[in-house]
């Protein structure tokens, strides 16, 4: 009896000490959570004062260093405030148009020097001015308090969520959603970047589910008898497809069809893997043997990458002015490396084909426009995007450039009428 | 007897030649072209044995990038070879006939993670750095180049954590999600601020994140970090049986994988 007297008081008293133990530091933890978010919110709100003085000055100058300087402040405070708020436990539909926002304003003003007419600049930034101020102050009432950094998780989570907090976060989310109508709309190309990027440009006709079965069944033979069901897609979407699910003997996946024109936006299937690899030759004949009977005859190759259990081979969209390569319209394959089966095609940015403008060439002495040690060992003709979202014609270089004994090789994308360099990018 | 002798030791003397004869041979790599974009064993030996001879100053990962190309290319030059960078039965034979190979040293040294490189005409032993340096270990996995390793991982872990239980489809959804929030102006612009970013992922505020992924998982993140989106631009999903906020209901919604709403 004693014995087990004995040993419930121990357990009792180790139980204690453990849940003791736990509970200081769950308390610790806590602690410096709420520290970090404390000085977070601290951050964001001297940051938006800031930010609100960045935007005042610029209404100051016309155009110079001044002006300049004060445009690389917006663009930096905004940012900064950006990572603030994305480290903060806020409510989600605040969060994302706050950090909408903040990202519009910078990259306006970064860019602004180059785009847009100076007056115009003022304008917006005039009102941009008057809605952080307005932001500004209410995002002081919000957390007014929270940078004391002593509540406890729930509190915060209480002061946070838009649905349990006292203070009106939707309202604030809805302001900053007016004030980003308002204040910068989308432009002209972005607008049009979108509606290429819904696909909601494509004027084919529609195709019923029997056809984009059909479709299924006559590209991918081998796994399209055991369809398990077709869905359409739900009217969220920005353009309507077809899914089709399908498990057919080893191979599980499924596809996506538009309705419009019953293009393939993607195809995946997973099925277990084997041993061996076949040589990158013949799965590329393959591969390209399946491109043209399925009627995507206007592409090249542009890269492979092997992996465990398969190849992912890239082709690119070729037009026909300059027979320059469509960097955005490209096709990826995914192909086993055993036997080199299709396993993945995905045609979503191919289907999207970009709209191309002529453009004039003009030649550039490389070895002027290099340093000397830069070697051009190959040049084409590319059509990419600009930081602008418009499609340029660009020379494409393969350079390379000898770095403490390596050889570091890259990829410049130079635009063909005003030598401007769109992209460099340094290859594996 | 001194006939079988006679006849055994010409046996003998034919089957030391014909083996001579293939050490010379390419055996040692498998059959297979090696091209850019390749990896694996052979890989790793192609970048030895050009490093043996001077051609290779990158470092041996097993990965056929640029360097092992650019390297090729002037072996192929020097050696009056057609110049392609593709490493076929013929430029496999010549190098395999023209360097050396030391497979244990190479392969228990990437085992190591240790830093060394495989010259001829200095000991291999010092060539390998002194005391505990090491690298970290590659996991010899090609991701486009926007990618890191480490973005890999860190999706790998995510895509576990939040969709082990779904069809692979789901798995390759959910990481593609959180690759259009990198490219969305209203979220984090890197792979770890979107998944840490407060409230985003049930996984991180439980825990599971930090769970070993699986290769599916991993395999699921390489395709959508190749381009595959079966989300269709999503860049939320719930699941309608757990989800608590009013909100996720009023986003447009595209379509449902397994137990998800993926949409806008």
């Amino acid at each position: 009896m004693k014995k087990l007297v004995f040993l419930a008081v121990f357990a009792i008293v180790a139980l204690s000490a453990y849940s003791y133990m736990t509970a200081t530091q769950n308390k610790d933890l806590q602690n410096a959570l709420s520290v970090q978010y404390a000085k977070n919110i601290s951050d964001a709100s001297s940051k938006l004062q800031e930010l609100d003085e960045a935007v005042k000055k610029t209404l100051l100058f016309n155009q110079g260093e001044g002006d300049l300087e004060a445009r690389e402040d917006i663009w930096r405070l905004s940012s900064d405030i950006q990572q603030s708020v994305a480290s903060l436990p806020l409510d989600q539909q605040f969060s994302t148009t706050w950090m909408n926002y903040l990202g519009r304003l910078g990259k306006f003003s970064k860019e602004g020097d180059e785009r847009t007419d100076p007056k115009e600049f003022h304008k917006v930034m005039d009102r941009a001015s008057q809605n952080i101020q307005s932001l500004s102050e209410q995002w002081s009432v919000a957390t007014a308090d929270m940078a004391s950094g002593n509540l406890s998780m729930a509190e915060w989570q209480e002061r946070l969520d838009g649905e349990k907090a006292s203070f009106d976060w939707n309202g604030l989310s809805a302001s900053i959603q007016q004030y980003t109508e308002s204040d910068f709309p989308l432009t002209a190309s972005e607008s049009d970047a979108l509606k290429k990027k819904e696909l909601k440009h494509i004027k084919d006709p529609a195709v019923t589910k029997e056809e984009a079965l059909t479709k299924f069944k006559k590209l991918f033979p081998d796994v399209s008898n055991q369809v398990i069901d077709t869905t359409e897609s739900k009217p969220g979407a920005a353009y309507p497809f077809y899914h089709i699910r399908f498990a057919d003997n080893d191979s599980v996946g499924y596809i996506d069809i538009t309705k419009k024109g019953g293009h393939i936006l993607s195809f995946l299937t997973e099925r277990p893997t084997g041993a061996g690899t076949m040589d990158i030759d013949k799965v590329r004949t393959s591969v390209e043997t399946f491109l043209k009977d399925s009627g995507y005859t206007d592409v090249v190759f542009e890269e492979v990458r092997e992996n465990d259990t398969a190849f992912h081979l890239v082709y690119t969209r070729v037009e026909k002015m300059h027979r320059a390569k469509v960097l955005s319209d490209t096709i990826q394959i995914k192909a086993a490396k055993e036997d080199g089966r299709i396993l993945g095609l995905n045609a979503a940015e191919y289907i999207r084909k970009e709209q191309l403008k002529d453009q004039p060439i003009i030649t550039i002495d490389w070895k002027t426009f290099f340093h000397k040690n830069v070697k051009v060992n190959k040049q084409e003709l590319v059509y990419v995007e600009n930081e602008h979202g418009i499609q340029r014609l660009a020379y494409a270089l393969t350079v390379t450039l000898e770095e403490n004994g390596e050889i570091g090789t890259y990829i410049v994308l130079v635009d063909t009428e005003t030598k401007a360099v769109i992209k460099t990018e340094k290859q594996p | 007897m001194n006939k079988t002798m006679r006849t055994m030791l010409i046996g003998l003397l034919f089957f030391v030649g014909i083996q001579l004869s293939l050490s010379t041979d390419t055996h040692a790599f498998t059959d297979r072209g090696l091209a850019k974009g390749t990896k694996g064993d052979d890989v790793i030996e192609l970048q030895a044995r050009l490093q043996y001879i001077g051609f290779f100053k990158g470092k041996i990962d097993g990965n056929f990038g640029s360097q092992t190309y650019w390297a090729l290319r002037e072996f192929q030059e020097k050696y009056g070879m057609p110049v392609d960078g593709i490493a076929g039965t013929k430029t496999k034979k010549k190098l395999t006939s023209v360097s050396s190979y030391d497979k244990k040293f190479v392969m228990d040294n990437i085992k190591a993670g240790k830093e060394f490189t495989h010259y001829g005409g200095k000991p291999l032993t010092s060539q390998v750095k002194g005391g505990s340096t090491t690298t970290k270990p590659s996991t010899n996995t090609q991701v486009p180049s926007k990618y890191s390793e480490d973005d890999l991982k860190l999706l790998a872990n995510a895509v576990y954590g939040e969709s082990r239980g779904e069809p692979y489809e789901g798995q390759v959804a959910v990481a593609a999600v959180i690759l259009n929030r990198i490219e969305h102006p209203d979220f984090p612009n890197t792979v770890g601020g979107v998944i840490f970013q407060p409230g985003a992922f049930t996984a991180v505020s439980d825990g599971q994140i930090w769970l070993e992924p699986n290769e599916r998982a991993k395999e699921a993140v390489i395709d959508a970090m190749n381009g595959w989106d079966p989300s269709e631009n999503a860049i939320y999903y719930f699941n309608p049986i757990t989800a608590t906020s009013k909100w996720i209901w009023s986003r447009p919604q595209i379509k449902k994988i397994g137990l998800h709403i993926f949409c806008n």
